[in-house]
């Protein structure tokens, strides 16, 4: 108990230091800088749609599909290491031990993280945990939504998360948003280089959709962003009884 | 590929499930029921999915009608699109409430119609369920994609009235189709009011290009 509370105290000194949010617990602080946010949305947007989709979109239909598969899966395992740090730094020893198995299998048997054998013997699937995940089991809270040009959405924790990640894992900016903090940022344009193509290549039917069916495309992201990155922080477990989410239901009849 | 396994799944959570969800194939898993019946109920939809995508003698035309008369049945659309509103739902009028109750239906069947296609060689199974309240039961299911892709999760939210289920959210991975679309609508009547919100999801619904938003006007 005491020893918890005496971490997420450091934490919070931690996140301060960083200029981050602080340790507001509160699940989200909402969208205060909406206006900001709107304008690099609409600036992501229009470099999406004349550099960076025509790219990926190039890269989609040319590079054969193995190629792209090990890439992915050599980038991938770039990340483990940062990964297995995550992990211990979140108190999640059966996870550590899986990512470190798979970085063992993979960068051996794997030939260097070509193929990935750990899956395919089962050794251990593929999980995240970046910066950002870390900060917010120690108990920093998202802080306001930001959406980062280039790389999208975020908010004041996971950006500064990422800033760690890509400090303290150099494979992180070489492989654009594939292994860094602030992971499912990667829902909008990420950096040209091979991550942000790969990326956004796999999520062309997303935007496709959000282009025919959103009402409001920032929103989608936003909302997406939030509850999509609540669940990874979760480590996929059920959200509490009590949240705002159950609320929704109690409103009817 | 850790990160794109992630970014794929919120995208398939983008307040698209239901359409994602209800075109795509069935095998059962386990059982292991904390309500046995709900998840029955989940199974059965399944497996009634399957039957429409595998039958060779519909077309697309045919397919997208059958599903959506599924849709209809084992989904409680009045009271999603009601959810879905909020506490704007009591500011509306009758009118109000009746024309964007037929407007959501008309975008859910749009955005179906989008999404079916996108599919090949996914299975489905029921993994297990959980009680949420006395009226509702949340089942989970698993989506397995062909080609060693990470499976997406998709929880069912069941609401028996009595004794008659009927889906009323659908969540994949973390991202519920409910709270996304009420977060757009909320964003909408922000900027538009409760009419312009209507002609909004209209406008959407007749049309594939991208709605142009202003900027939300900021209350203090």
């Amino acid at each position: 108990m005491t020893e918890a509370t005496a971490m997420r105290n450091a934490a919070c000194a931690a996140a301060l230091a960083l200029g981050l949010g602080g340790c507001a617990t509160a699940a989200a602080d909402g969208d205060p800088f909406e206006p900001v946010n709107r304008a690099v949305f609409a600036f992501n947007q229009t470099a999406d749609r004349y550099v960076i989709a025509p790219v990926a979109r190039a890269y989609g239909h040319y590079v054969p599909e193995v190629a792209k598969q090990g890439a992915r899966n050599v980038f991938s395992n770039l990340g483990e290491p940062f990964t297995f740090v995550n992990d211990v730094l979140q108190g999640e020893p059966d996870r550590a031990g899986e990512t470190f198995s798979r970085f063992f299998v993979n960068s051996t048997l794997g030939l260097f993280g070509l193929f990935d054998m750990a899956s395919m013997m089962k050794v251990a699937e593929a999980h995240d945990e970046d910066f950002g995940q870390t900060l917010a089991v120690w108990g920093v809270g998202d802080g306001p939504y930001l959406v980062l040009p280039i790389l999208g959405p975020s908010n004041l924790r996971d950006a500064g998360g990422r800033v760690v990640g890509y400090a303290t894992n150099p494979a992180s900016a070489l492989a654009g948003d594939v292994v860094g903090s602030g992971v499912g940022a990667g829902y909008a344009p990420t950096s040209l280089v091979y991550g942000g193509v790969d990326t956004r290549w796999q999520l062309d039917p997303l935007f496709t959709d959000v282009e025919k069916n959103s009402l409001d495309p920032y929103t989608t992201f936003r909302t997406t962003y939030q509850q999509n990155r609540a669940k990874e922080i979760r480590n996929g477990a059920e959200a509490p009884p009590n949240s705002s989410y159950e609320d929704i239901f109690e409103d009817t009849k | 590929m850790p990160h794109v396994r992630t970014t794929r799944r919120g995208a398939l959570g983008l307040g698209l499930a239901a359409a994602l969800a209800f075109a795509l194939p069935f095998v059962p898993l386990s059982a292991g029921a904390a309500d046995a019946d709900a998840e029955a109920f989940v199974d059965k939809i399944g497996e009634k999915v399957m039957d429409i995508l595998r039958d060779g003698s519909l077309d697309r035309a045919g397919k997208l009608a059958k599903l959506r008369g599924l849709l209809d049945e084992s989904t409680d659309l009045d009271l999603v699109a009601r959810l879905v509103m909020g506490p704007t739902w009591r500011q509306a009028s009758p009118e109000q409430q009746a024309a964007y109750t037929k407007a959501f239906r008309q975008l859910i069947n749009k955005t179906m119609a989008d999404r079916l296609g996108d599919y090949g060689g996914e299975t489905f199974g029921v993994t297990g369920s959980r009680e949420a309240n006395e009226r509702d039961t949340i089942v989970s299911t698993q989506i397995k994609r062909p080609g060693g892709q990470a499976p997406i999760a998709v929880d069912w939210r069941v609401r028996n009235t009595d004794g008659e289920r009927r889906i009323i959210d659908i969540v994949a991975e973390g991202v519920s189709l409910v709270v996304s679309q009420r977060d757009e609508v909320a964003s909408i009547v922000g900027q538009k009011g409760i009419d312009g919100l209507i002609q909004t999801m209209e406008a959407r619904a007749k049309s594939d290009k991208p709605i142009e938003t202003t900027q939300p006007l900021k209350q203090g």
